[in-house]
């Protein structure tokens, strides 16, 4: 007999790859308008204060220039209608230093840019809020009631009896996203309607915060959005370029585009807040942990909070009676943080490993053994049972593939040629979740040939939507995936959940299922057979002739979720060489060892675990923007201050998936992969570094100089 | 940019005249730099005078009489065939190496190497208009002195500047004792040293060399060395590719068994020029080559850094790394750790 | 999007009718859109019809062709240049304006997409094209300096009906995951092909005066050589892989462990 057509967890080559590969695949900025218009945006140069005039006489009069739009003459905008960050050109005022503050719209790229520097602007200035290593100390408690204080029993008192302690604070600074594709949009109006061509991993989300922006209804405002080159949760929450590109279109009647410029990308799209971390750990001298607290200390805007929860993953990670978890904010004249891959879970777990290291040290206790003596039965933060919990089959199995045996637990003992050698492990977690999203599957029939085409408004950011979709419905259809569409990234299509918090494979994947499951339903419904055999949507499609047929599934987020706590986790392997002259490092070997429930595609799955892991080497060793405190802009402005890892910084890079069966947080098995590759993975790195070197460094990025 | 008008030809002295007729032209190299700086709106020129189709591209023995004295390198050059022409390959590996540690290979492909000698600072200040900035607009002050200055000097800096000169081929043109060959608008040629033509900044940062405008590079020359099977080029980074150095030196080892008969040291990204480590160098000759005589010499050569608030590093830095390269120079051009 | 006009050939006609019988009608009345297009994907990914794939992917491309290139307002036009040069193996002609960038002038006027623009400071080798042979950052190249040359983009390299192994090879090892960085690094690594044929030295060369003929690249070389080329999802360690494969001919083995 005919085996049936098994498509999920085989690594299946990207559906989309040949247009990749080709050129062809189609960015916001690559797609063609008759009579475009170029914008480009100016901002501000200073920190805080106010705009007490704009000159733009000369950049009016500059060649090819259509409109100079500022606050003056910018359309009543809502300010409140969802997209981050403000500087929606609503007024004078200047809450950090870089902020929008006008846009040049002309008939070419090369005109608008050159007319933007033509503005002139002078300020009120006042004195704003900029140098965090002074403002740190007045932070307060921030106004989010999820960050309020988390005590469990009394942690200062376990810690003050404890055999042994670590308390050191780790520090980690300002990172950007930096995906390649800077922000830009393309924004056509037709009528009322206007369609903007936008890199959004939300798509309906940018859609409703565009649309309430613009003071127009959702239907008319369309996103297309089919490829994104990258977002790692800046094209979350859409940002005021996506506005401001409608706004310019409108003015001046033509299609506009806009793209930021790299340089721009650091005071636009929001960014990885600078955090303080106090970790406190207190242990018996078996290695049982007994008071766990970590402080956090960081700042936001000055006009909106968002905090990144760096205290996550010590929450839920060991086993220890009492538990103190805290948060502390300064308001700063910065743009806005926002969602950076691994939220708080990536910087935390940066605090959180590294102390177990060096608690594990001072112990004399292998760290594999410290973290497995630790391991919590159940949700230390709440008592829930964990849905699944792999970490000591991450550690264990990891281990063996990675050679750890093989690690000297004295640090700075293992030299070849000029290099120190050395290995570090570090867990991390992160959250299993999904959201509610439809999906259209439509089937055509010719011949005995069935095709499927598969509509949601999903996103695809590299992460293999396209291709784990397609997937899904060969299977949910029994159909080859040769015999797939796969039509996301549209906000026509049925809403669906964004690609973050990774939740985009589970929400979307879901609702494929159910569209599946409804579909052949639907078919055996309609049919007046009987079947011992429960037919599969093709087979039901040959057998009743039918030509057309379609439905459209609304899943909903599984219910029973909260009864659980739902999460993934991995161990981090790391093997760095530290070259003793010049402080250099590089890490030869990474291993992660995720246990992330059902992995659906091997090949993209890989690929996003590797692709977290060099983003962990960049926050390890590289990655760092530093704001001058004079004047609040970042002393390091493009792509050639802010160093994200090159080709060589990376080794040889593996990953491991454990095998679990979960299908509480999704009916898939379904746990997500997008960002827990990056959790544990600095730490990982800088406990290498401390083994290779016999140096703490407790604060990133790890750069030659403070290895000296 | 600002609009500029584009200017072709294919003939030395023609660039020179246009570019003397017009003191707000710019000849066009490579445009690596300059390009990039037109876009940050720090250079503003209004014409570009391209100088891709001249031909002095050549690598090619320098000869006198009979004798083959030296080498002569085409201002008009690519750096990648430079760095691989089996010329250089062969007798200057310091000068393939420390090329090869600069930009990425696509930049290489572009770059020439007259343009390379005349890159300007990286400084972060310098290439921000809403700053101030002695070097771009003399008399405004300099905001790295008292903001962020980890990439900046510790040798050689004024009060006007503290910027660091960022091209890692000049400093092995450095200790290679190299010249800069250029033609005058006269037509008559001017040989420059190396060490003669970038300057340190004083009260004059926007000038960051002695050339003067309507003076061409044709050709870069370096003489015969006797290090050729001795000589390391080391780069310090933030990591390991397409990173300017935070401090590199190149060093080259005339050895008798081992002893030393001479060594050429010179430092990158420690001052506004490439910085000769003549201090060292001096301890050095006639010395064995061993690893307490290069960290006496090393330290010596640091002895005169004034480093500023965030760059106490390069000190330390600086010692360390001179000390691994002459290490890898005795131990042979092409030792891997 | 531009409107594809163009008539199938006979070839062509049942070529889409194998693949795709129930959009043929649609495809001879309109054209080829992006979800043919994206269908024809499916087929590959699932090992079907590679060698047909291309000649579908031509015709896509030719909808994209523009046999006049449309010349900008008068007003648009500064310091204007007439450049003549190649793109593709194709005679193009275009009026720029001084300061266009090669890269702009493909994206904006020649309806070149594939190129991208990542910073535009020559920082991340987005925009990686080959001209005469060598590869350069097209946000570094003024366009008025191309006179005469000849400039390979990511939508040159198929050639015949066939994709450069060296686009088969990302396709093969997901060298890539949003794609934005892909045409870059694929340019970058067609040339990369050539300077290694040529013994082309890299910092990392052990020993700059030996072997000066054509090597064959370890990990490291090829990852210093590719260090040009940023790729913010981090793959490159495929990219890495992908080169090996496409340098050595031999199949390099994607690994993946399960355990537990
Ligand atoms: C992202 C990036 C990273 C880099 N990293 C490094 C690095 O790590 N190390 C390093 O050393 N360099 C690095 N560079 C700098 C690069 O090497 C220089 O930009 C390049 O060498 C300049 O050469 P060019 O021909 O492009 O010069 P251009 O930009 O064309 O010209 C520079 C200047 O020189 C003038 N000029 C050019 N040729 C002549 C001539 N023959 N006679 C008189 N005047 C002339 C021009 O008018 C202009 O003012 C990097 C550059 C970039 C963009
Ligand atoms: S160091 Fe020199 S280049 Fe930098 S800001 Fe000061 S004057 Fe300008
Ligand atoms: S766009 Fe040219 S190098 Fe980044
Ligand atoms: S694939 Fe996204 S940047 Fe390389």
């Amino acid at each position: 007999m005919e085996e049936k057509n098994k498509s999920i967890g085989k690594a299946i080559t990207r559906i989309d790859g040949l247009l990749k590969v080709t050129g062809k695949a189609t960015y916001a900025t690559d797609y063609p308008a008759k009579n475009m218009a170029y914008a480009v945006l100016f901002k501000s140069t200073i920190a805080s204060g106010q705009i007490t005039a704009i000159d733009s006489a000369a950049a009016e009069k500059s060649p090819g220039v259509l409109k100079v739009i500022t606050h003056k003459n910018t359309p009543k905008l809502n300010i409140k209608g969802g997209l981050r960050g403000g500087a929606l050109l609503q007024g004078s005022e200047i809450h950090f230093y870089g902020q929008h503050i006008g846009i040049v719209v002309a008939e070419t790229f090369e005109q608008a840019t050159h007319a933007a520097r033509l503005v002139q602007v002078s300020y009120e200035e006042k004195a704003g809020k900029i140098d965090f290593d002074e403002l740190a100390k007045d932070a307060v408690k921030p106004k989010g009631q999820e960050l309020a204080d988390q005590i469990r029993g009394d942690a200062k008192k376990a810690l003050g009896e404890a055999a042994v302690k670590v308390e050191e604070t780790y520090e980690t600074p300002i990172e950007h996203h930096h995906p390649m594709e800077p922000h830009s949009t393309i924004a056509v109006w037709e009528g009322e309607n206007v369609i903007l061509y936008n890199g959004s991993q939300i798509i309906n989300g940018a859609q409703s915060s565009a649309a309430a922006t613009l003071n127009l209804k959702p239907e008319n405002v369309r996103i297309v959005s089919p490829y994104i080159g990258g977002g790692f949760g800046s094209k979350g929450g859409q940002w005021a370029n996506l506005v401001l590109t409608a706004v310019a279109a409108k003015v001046t009647g033509r299609p506009v585009k806009l793209a930021l410029t790299r340089q721009q990308m650091f005071n636009s799209v929001g960014l990885r807040q600078r955090n303080i971390q106090k970790v406190s750990l207190g242990a018996t001298k078996e290695g049982k942990l007994i008071s766990i607290s970590h402080e956090t200390t960081t700042h936001s805007a000055i006009d909106s909070e968002y905090i990144e929860p760096c205290g996550d993953c010590t929450k839920i990670m060991y086993d220890a009676p009492n538990s103190l978890i805290s948060y502390r904010v300064v308001p700063m004249n910065v743009i806005l943080p926002t969602y950076t891959r691994g939220p708080g879970k990536s910087t935390g777990s940066f605090a959180l490993e590294s102390a177990m290291d060096e608690l594990a040290h001072k112990l004399g206790i292998d760290p594999i053994e410290l973290r497995i003596k630790n391991e919590p039965e159940k949700d230390p933060s709440n008592g829930k049972p964990w849905s699944s919990r792999k970490t000591v089959q991450c550690l264990q199995e990891g281990a063996k593939a990675f050679g750890w045996e093989k690690r000297n637990a004295i640090p700075g003992q293992t030299k070849a040629g000029n290099y120190l050698i050395g290995y570090g492990v570090a867990c991390g977690t992160y959250p299993a979740r999904q959201r509610d999203s439809s999906a259209i599957i439509k089937l055509k029939r010719s011949g005995s040939q069935v095709t499927a085409t598969i509509e949601l408004a999903a996103s695809d950011l590299g992460t293999g939507t396209n291709t784990i979709l397609a997937q899904v419905a060969a299977d949910g259809l029994d159909l080859p995936i040769g015999n797939i569409t796969v039509n996301i990234g549209d906000s026509d299509l049925p809403p669906a959940a964004g690609s973050v918090g990774s939740v985009g494979a589970a929400s979307f994947a879901n609702a494929v299922n159910d569209a599946c499951i409804k579909i052949t339903n639907e078919l055996i419904a309609k049919s007046d057979k009987q079947f011992f055999v429960r037919p599969t949507a093709r087979q039901m499609m040959i057998s009743e002739q039918t030509l057309d047929f379609q439905t459209r599934a609304d899943a909903k987020a599984p219910s029973n979720t909260d009864q659980y706590s739902t999460h993934s986790f991995n161990a981090n392997f790391a093997e760095v060489k530290v070259n003793i002259a010049t402080g250099m490092v590089k890490v030869t070997r990474f291993l992660a060892a995720t246990g992330a429930g059902k992995i659906l595609n091997p090949k993209t799955a890989r690929s996003q675990i590797i692709g977290g892991n060099i983003w962990g080497i960049g926050m390890a060793l590289s990655e760092e923007s530093i704001i001058d405190p004079r004047y609040g802009n970042f002393a390091t402005r493009s792509f050639g201050d802010y160093h994200v890892p090159s080709n060589l910084d990376v080794g040889k890079l593996d990953a491991m998936f454990i095998n679990e069966e979960d299908f509480i947080p999704n009916k898939l098995g379904i746990k997500g992969i997008g960002e827990v590759g990056i959790v544990g993975v600095a730490a990982a790195i800088a406990n290498a570094v401390f083994n290779a070197t016999g140096k703490r460094i407790r604060s990133l990025p790890i750069t030659p100089d403070k290895l000296l | 940019m600002r609009p500029f008008k584009f200017t072709n030809t294919s003939n030395a002295s023609s660039a020179i005249n246009l570019l003397i007729k017009n003191p707000n032209a710019k000849f066009l190299a490579g445009g690596t730099n300059l390009l990039d700086l037109m876009k940050e709106d720090v250079e503003r020129p209004d014409e570009l005078i391209d100088l891709g189709r001249l031909d002095l591209t050549a690598v090619r023995p320098l000869v006198t009489g009979n004798n083959v004295v030296g080498i002569s390198i085409g201002g008009l050059g690519k750096n990648t065939d430079a760095a691989n022409h089996p010329l250089i390959r062969k007798d200057y590996p310091l000068l393939t190496k420390a090329i090869l540690a600069g930009a990425s290979a696509q930049i290489r492909n572009m770059a020439t190497n007259g343009g390379n000698l005349l890159q300007r600072t990286r400084c972060s200040y310098f290439y921000d208009i809403a700053m101030p900035c002695n070097k771009r607009l003399p008399g405004t002050g300099c905001s790295a002195m008292q903001g962020i200055n980890r990439m900046h000097a510790i040798f050689g800096w004024s009060d006007s500047c503290i910027a660091v000169y960022p091209s890692d081929m000049a400093v092995a043109l450095s200790a290679l004792n190299a010249s800069v060959k250029v033609m005058q608008p006269s037509g008559t040629a001017r040989i420059i040293a190396i060490h003669d033509f970038h300057r340190l900044p004083g009260n004059h940062p926007e000038k960051d060399n002695n050339l003067d405008h309507g003076e061409l590079i044709t050709a870069i020359e370096i003489p015969k060395n006797k290090f050729a099977a001795n000589s390391a080029y080391i780069k310090v980074r933030d990591r390991n590719s397409y990173a300017f150095a935070l401090v590199s030196v190149a060093a080259g080892l005339e050895l008798a068994g081992g002893k030393i008969i001479s060594a050429s040291i010179a430092m990158g990204g420690v001052a506004h020029k490439p910085w000769r480590a003549t201090h060292a160098e001096n301890i050095l000759r006639g010395k064995m080559a061993t690893v307490e005589n290069f960290q006496m010499a090393a330290d010596a050569e640091m002895e005169d850094a004034r480093p500023l608030a965030h760059n106490k590093f390069k000190i330390g830095m600086g010692k360390k790394t001179i000390v691994y390269a002459l290490e890898q120079a005795f131990k042979g051009t092409g030792y891997k750790a | 999007m531009n409107e594809n006009k163009t008539k199938l050939t006979e070839e062509e006609k049942k070529l889409f009718g194998d693949l795709m019988p129930e959009e043929l009608d649609e495809i001879i009345s309109s054209g080829l859109n992006r979800r043919h297009f994206m269908k024809l994907m499916g087929l590959a990914s699932a090992g079907l019809l590679a060698s047909h794939l291309i000649g579908a992917e031509q015709l896509f491309a030719r909808s994209a062709e523009i046999g006049d290139i449309a010349d900008l307002a008068p007003a648009a036009i500064e310091n204007g240049i007439n450049v003549s040069f190649k793109v593709n193996n194709t005679a193009k002609k275009v009026l720029i304006d001084s300061r266009a960038t090669l890269l702009d002038t493909l994206r904006e006027r020649l309806d070149l997409t594939g190129s991208k623009k990542g910073c535009d400071h020559g920082q991340c080798g987005a925009c990686t094209v080959i001209v005469d042979g060598k590869r350069v950052l097209s946000c570094l190249t003024l366009a008025a300096t191309c006179e005469g040359k000849s400039v390979i983009t990511i939508e040159g390299l198929a050639k015949d009906n066939e994709l450069n192994p060296m686009q088969a090879a990302f396709l093969k090892h997901d060298g890539f995951q949003c794609g934005f960085c892909t045409p870059g690094q694929i340019c970058s690594a067609v040339a990369l092909m050539k300077e290694a044929k040529e013994g082309q030295a890299s910092f990392v060369t052990a020993d700059v005066r030996q072997n000066q003929q054509s090597v064959i690249l370890s990990d490291e070389e090829i990852a210093e050589r590719m260090s040009g080329n940023i790729c913010r999802c981090g793959a490159y360690p495929n990219i890495v892989a992908a080169i090996k494969e496409a340098q050595t001919g031999k199949n390099v083995e994607q690994t993946w462990l399960f355990a537990g």
